[in-house]
C-alpha cells in the first residue's frame, strides 16, 4: 500500500465528515456508552478484557474515523471522571479509531477470519503506543490488571521499560482481537435497513 | 385550510425491495383529527414520519409521489425514553429543548413551556430531573416537549402506549382541545374504542395501502372487525351473533337494546 | 466554590495538574498535590473531608504500585503528580455541574453539536450502565456462570454483549428522529436558557493562568 492511498484511507468520507448529520451525533454518545457497558458483560464471564474501545470501533466501522475520534476522546474523558489517570491515553483511542477507519475501508470487517487477525495487529499497535504513555507519565502503574502483569515481567527479568511493555502488551493483545470480532458479529447482525444508514458500514462488511 | 397533502405516495426504506407504503393520498385540513388504524406494520408509522418530513429526508430510503406541507410539524414516536434530548437535566429544560433549538427569545420559550407544562397537567414536575420519571410521566414530557414548539401539525404514534387509562383519557381530550385551536392532528393508535370520540376521520392502513377511509362508524363496519380493528362493542355485538349494523360505542348499544 | 463560572472550574482542575508535570519534581508535584487537596476544603470543610478522602483513596493504589517498581525519590516524584491530577478531578467532578457547563457552552456560541454531544453522552452512559447489569442478571438466571473453558466464556461474552449493542444502536435511529422533529439540526442559533454569569475577575484569572502555565514552561525548558 502506497503512502497515498494511506493519505486517502485517512480523510474522512464526504458525508462522513464534520458538520455531521443528527444521526452521527446521535451515534456517538450510545457508542461512548457502549464502551463503558460492556464492563458489566466483561466481568460477568470472568475474562481479562477491557472491550473499552468497541464502541470507538463500532462508531469508525459505521461513520468513518472522524466520529471515531469524537467517540474515543469521550470515551477517555468519561473514564476520567472516574479515574483521572485514564486521559494521558486518549492518543490510543485515537489511533485506535484511526486503524479501524483502515480496516473498515479495506472490508477487513467481512468475517471473524478477516476481523480477528486485524484485530490483533491492533493490539501490538494499541500496547506500542500506551507503553510510553504509562511509562513516562505514571512510572507503569496506570491501571490494576497492567500493574500487575508488569510487576510479572520485572519478576520474569526484564528491564522496566521491557516490563511495562510486557504489561500492556498481555492486556491489550487479547482485548483487541475480541473487540474487533465483536463489532464484526454486530456489524453482520445488523438489519441491512439500518446499516444502510451509515455511511461506511456496507463497505466495512465487504458488501459494496 | 389544507395543512397536509399527500398525492400517490410510495415510500421504500433503504436497502428493501416492498414500498413500506403504496399509492397512499391524503389532504388534512385545520381543526381536523385523522386517526390511522391497521396492525403492526401496515405502514401507519411509516405515513407519520412522512408527514413529520422526516421520511426520506432522515431514514433515507426513496419517496414517489408528492407532499406538500403547509405548517411546521411535530412528531411523538412510541418509546418515550428514546425521545429525551438528553441535554436537559430537569424537565422544564427539557421541555424547553425544542423551543430553544428554534431560537425564540427567552420570554416566548418560557410561555410556551408554562403552557404546555400546564396542559399535560405536569407543573409539579417541572424540577425533576427526567431519568427519575416513570414511563407514563415521561411520555406526558415528550408530548409537552412537541407541544411547546407550537406546531401546526401534531403528529402522534401510539401516544397512550406508556399511560393509565386517566392518562389515557386526559391525552384524547388534548387532542380535541387541539384540534379546537385549529391545529390539525394525524394519530396512530391501537386503542380503536377512543377514536369514536376522538377522530373525525379513520384511515385502515393494511400492508402500506388505504384499505378503507371514512368516518368513525367505519370501525362498527363488518370488515374491519373481521380484522380485529373495530372497536370492542362493535365486536362484541358481531361475535353474539346480533344483526348488522353493528352499534359503534358502548352509547349506540345501549340505544339499539331498548 | 461552585458559583464560579463553569470554564474557571475547568482551568483551575486543568491547570494544577499541568504544574504538577512542568514543575520540577519533587517539590513542584508534592505542592501542587497539596493545593489540589485543599481545595475542596475551602468552601465547606465538612462537605470537603469526603472529597478528599475519595482523592487519597483513588491515589492510594498508585502509590502502592510505585513503591513496588521504584525506588524512594522516583516515587515521591510521580505520586506527587499522580496525586495532583486525582485529586483535582475528584474536586472538580464534585463542583460541576454538568447542566451549568453545556449552557456556558452555548451561551460562549460553541457548537451545539459539541455541546450536544458532551451533555448526551453523560445522560447516556449510566442509563446503558443500567441495562447491561439487567441484561448480565437475566442472563444469571438463566444459568450464565464465570467458570468454564475459555471458548465457553467468549461465547457467553457474545450473548451479553450482542443484544446489549444491537438494542443501543437501534435506538441511534429513533434518537434521530426525535432529535431532529425539535429542532437539533434546524441550523439556527440556539437560544442559551439560564447561562451562568461570567465576571471579568474570572476571566481575568483564567488569562492568568494560562500565561502562568507558558511561562513555567518557557523557564523549565529553557
Amino acid at each position: 500500500m502506497s503512502l497515498a492511498r494511506v493519505y486517502i484511507y485517512l480523510w474522512p468520507v464526504p458525508h462522513g465528515s464534520w458538520p455531521v448529520s443528527v444521526r452521527l451525533l446521535a451515534l456517538i454518545p450510545v457508542a461512548v456508552a457502549i464502551s463503558l457497558a460492556l464492563s458489566a458483560a466483561v466481568d460477568a464471564v470472568a475474562l481479562p478484557l477491557f472491550l473499552d474501545t468497541t464502541g470507538t470501533i463500532l462508531a469508525t466501522a459505521l461513520a468513518g474515523p472522524v466520529v471515531g475520534i469524537a467517540v474515543g476522546v469521550l470515551t477517555s474523558a468519561v473514564n476520567t471522571l472516574r479515574n483521572p489517570t485514564f486521559w494521558p491515553f486518549v492518543v490510543v483511542q485515537v489511533i485506535v479509531a484511526l486503524y479501524a477507519g483502515l480496516a473498515a475501508r479495506a472490508g477487513l470487517f467481512r468475517s471473524l477470519k478477516t476481523a480477528v487477525p486485524t484485530g490483533l495487529g491492533l493490539g501490538v499497535i494499541a500496547s506500542l503506543t500506551s507503553t510510553p504513555i504509562s511509562y513516562f507519565v505514571f512510572g507503569c502503574t496506570t491501571t490494576g490488571g497492567i500493574a500487575l502483569t508488569t510487576a510479572l515481567g520485572r519478576a520474569l527479568g526484564l528491564p522496566p521499560l521491557g516490563a511495562c511493555f510486557f504489561g500492556s502488551f498481555v492486556s491489550d493483545f487479547g482485548d483487541k482481537a475480541v473487540t474487533f470480532a465483536l463489532v464484526a458479529a454486530v456489524l453482520h447482525a445488523l438489519p441491512r435497513r439500518t446499516a444502510a444508514r451509515f455511511p461506511l458500514a456496507l463497505r466495512a462488511i465487504g458488501a459494496t | 385550510m389544507r395543512i397536509l397533502a399527500l398525492e400517490e405516495v410510495t415510500f421504500w426504506y433503504p436497502a428493501t425491495a416492498t414500498p413500506a407504503l403504496e399509492s397512499v393520498s391524503l389532504e388534512v385540513g385545520s381543526g381536523e383529527v385523522v386517526a390511522l388504524v391497521g396492525r403492526g406494520g401496515a405502514g401507519a408509522s411509516t405515513l407519520l414520519l412522512i408527514a413529520a418530513g422526516l421520511a426520506p429526508r432522515v431514514t433515507g430510503g426513496r419517496l414517489a409521489g408528492s407532499v406538500t406541507r403547509g405548517a411546521r410539524a411535530g412528531i411523538v414516536l412510541p418509546t418515550p425514553w428514546t425521545q429525551l434530548s438528553g441535554m436537559a437535566f430537569t424537565v422544564w429544560d427539557e421541555v424547553a429543548f425544542g423551543p430553544a433549538n428554534l431560537g425564540w427569545p427567552e420570554h416566548e420559550i418560557t410561555r410556551h413551556v408554562d403552557r404546555a407544562l400546564e396542559r399535560l397537567e405536569i407543573t409539579p414536575l417541572a424540577s425533576r430531573d427526567p431519568v427519575t420519571l416513570s414511563g407514563g410521566e415521561l411520555q406526558r414530557v415528550i408530548v409537552a416537549g412537541i407541544l411547546a414548539m407550537d406546531p401546526d401539525l401534531v403528529l402522534l404514534d401510539e401516544p397512550t402506549a406508556e399511560l393509565d387509562p386517566e392518562g389515557a383519557r386526559a391525552v384524547w381530550r388534548l387532542v380535541r382541545s387541539l384540534a379546537g385551536e385549529g391545529k390539525a392532528v394525524i394519530l396512530a393508535t391501537s386503542d380503536v374504542d377512543a377514536l369514536p370520540g376522538v377522530a373525525d376521520r379513520i384511515i385502515w392502513l393494511d400492508q402500506g395501502s388505504v384499505r378503507a377511509l371514512g368516518e368513525p362508524s367505519l370501525l362498527a363496519e363488518d370488515a374491519m372487525c373481521e380484522a380485529g380493528l373495530g372497536t370492542t362493542v362493535a365486536g362484541l355485538w358481531r361475535a353474539a351473533g346480533l344483526g348488522a349494523p353493528y352499534p359503534l360505542t358502548v352509547v349506540d348499544a345501549a340505544q339499539r337494546w331498548r | 466554590m461552585s458559583a464560579l463560572h463553569p470554564f474557571s472550574l475547568l482551568a483551575i482542575a486543568a491547570a494544577l495538574p499541568a504544574f504538577a508535570w512542568i514543575l520540577p519534581a519533587p517539590t513542584g508535584g508534592l505542592a501542587t498535590a497539596g493545593l489540589a487537596l485543599m481545595l475542596p476544603l475551602v468552601p465547606d470543610p465538612r462537605w470537603g473531608v469526603r472529597v478528599v478522602r475519595l482523592a487519597l483513596l483513588t491515589a492510594a493504589p498508585f502509590w502502592l504500585f510505585l513503591r513496588l517498581l521504584h525506588d524512594g525519590p522516583t516515587t515521591v516524584a510521580i505520586g506527587g503528580r499522580i496525586t495532583t491530577m486525582v485529586a483535582s478531578f475528584v474536586w472538580l467532578v464534585a463542583v460541576l455541574s454538568p447542566d451549568r457547563l453545556v449552557e456556558a457552552m452555548v451561551a460562549r456560541g460553541w457548537s451545539l453539536a459539541v455541546a450536544y454531544v458532551f451533555a448526551a453522552t453523560l445522560s447516556a452512559v449510566p442509563v446503558l450502565k443500567a441495562r447491561a447489569r439487567r441484561i448480565v442478571e437475566a442472563q444469571r438466571c438463566r444459568g450464565l456462570s464465570p467458570r468454564g473453558s475459555v471458548a465457553n466464556r467468549l461465547r457467553a461474552l457474545r450473548a451479553l454483549a450482542l443484544p446489549l449493542v444491537l438494542s443501543a444502536l437501534h435506538e441511534v435511529d429513533e434518537r434521530t428522529l426525535a432529535l431532529e422533529t425539535r429542532g437539533l439540526g434546524a441550523g439556527v442559533p440556539r437560544t442559551p436558557l439560564a447561562a451562568p454569569p461570567d465576571r471579568p475577575a474570572e476571566r481575568v484569572a483564567r488569562w492568568a493562568l494560562l500565561l502562568l502555565c507558558l511561562a513555567a514552561l518557557i523557564w523549565r525548558l529553557a
